[in-house]
């Protein structure tokens, strides 16, 4: 019994110590130029989808919930956010070249077709960004559309 | 206490769990280091390390093997990386370098996606697009059928390059190996 008061007390210390790194939000504040709503047409709606459902981990702006300040919960994040702003980043989308900006749309179209995005683990949390048969068309559709546009420019 | 005991062991789990995902993948890529050497010895046109990795991955895919893919696809990022631009011309280096990016990181979403093969098929589809538009430009320094497969994506259809007249059919594997037909020839 003293040796699991022992071991409890040292996972309790470090569970302690580990509270003080705090990962750097990801929360730029800055006018994003590159931002894919200043390089083209995106619908109220589509942004309304975009900023609930992708931005949190596509974009340099994350609302945090309450465990991010709770470590392990916010390196989990972190290392969520980094993954998904280097697959896509939509304040980044106007920097990238013509063609990875048709294949990261062709990759949203395809990644709501087979269900893996917004991933489960998110919208376990976050309820409303769990899309509805409607945003997935919208999103889709307009995607469609963006991709195409982009075809023609090359 | 004994809750304490218990929420700070999950919690140390937890992370050590987390973090053990990132080791995995630098592991498996030294394999293909032996590869693409041999690769590189045959050497003919400018793009050939490129087209040698893209080949062996339309091979790959057309036996379903979604491990020789991510290898071939694993051989395409080094290729894409050790890449001589000087061997290009104007016209060519406008093409390579409109691909590049956008190629290379299909190629290592192909390395990185063994057990899903229908995902690594959606980037080859792409992938396929933008080797054809480079060889176009550069030769290919062998001789290459584009071809093209009406059915796959649900009747959208999708091409690639084969060095074989001969049709291998990457997108639909085995289930459909001979569906296709040669667009263009390639030289």
């Amino acid at each position: 019994m003293k040796r699991i008061k022992i071991i409890g007390l040292v996972l309790f210390i470090v569970l302690i110590a580990i509270q003080f790194f705090q990962p750097a939000p990801n929360q730029s504040k800055q006018v994003e130029k590159m931002a894919i709503t200043k390089i083209v047409q995106v619908p109220q709606k589509v942004q309304m989808i975009l900023s609930v459902a992708c931005y949190d981990c596509h974009s340099n702006n994350t609302r945090y919930p309450w465990y991010a300040n709770i470590q392990p919960g916010g390196w989990w994040l972190a290392s969520h956010i980094k993954e998904g702003k280097s697959e896509l980043n939509f304040d980044e989308f106007g920097s990238y070249s013509n063609r990875r900006q048709q294949s990261k749309l062709k990759a949203i179209i395809n990644s709501i077709d087979d269900d893996t995005m917004p991933l489960s683990s998110y919208t376990l949390i976050h309820k409303d960004a769990i899309l509805s048969k409607e945003d997935k068309m919208s999103l889709k559709n307009w995607a469609n559309t963006l991709k195409d546009s982009l075809a023609l420019r090359n | 206490m004994r809750t304490l005991i218990l929420s700070a062991a999950i919690s140390t789990l937890f992370f050590v769990a987390c973090n053990s995902n990132g080791n995995k993948q630098e592991t498996s890529s030294t394999t293909a280091e032996n590869t693409e050497m041999k690769t590189n010895e045959i050497a003919k046109g400018p793009v050939q390390g490129i087209l040698a990795g893209y080949l062996e991955m339309k091979n790959a895919l057309a036996k379903d093997d979604d491990k020789g893919a991510a290898d071939a696809g694993k051989e395409m990022v080094k290729a894409f990386d050790g890449f001589d631009k000087s061997t290009l011309n104007a016209e060519q280096a406008k093409v390579f370098a409109d691909i590049q990016t956008d190629a290379r990181e299909h190629a290592e979403h192909i390395g990185s996606n063994a057990g899903n093969i229908e995902h690594q098929r959606e980037h080859f589809e792409t992938l396929s697009q933008e080797v054809y538009d480079l060889v176009k430009v550069t030769g290919a320094g062998e001789k290459l059928y584009y071809t093209n497969c009406p059915m796959y994506n649900n009747n959208k259809g999708a091409n690639w390059l084969s060095e074989t007249k001969e049709i291998h059919n990457p997108y639909l594997g085995k289930s459909m190996q001979t569906c296709g037909s040669v667009k263009e020839e390639l030289n």
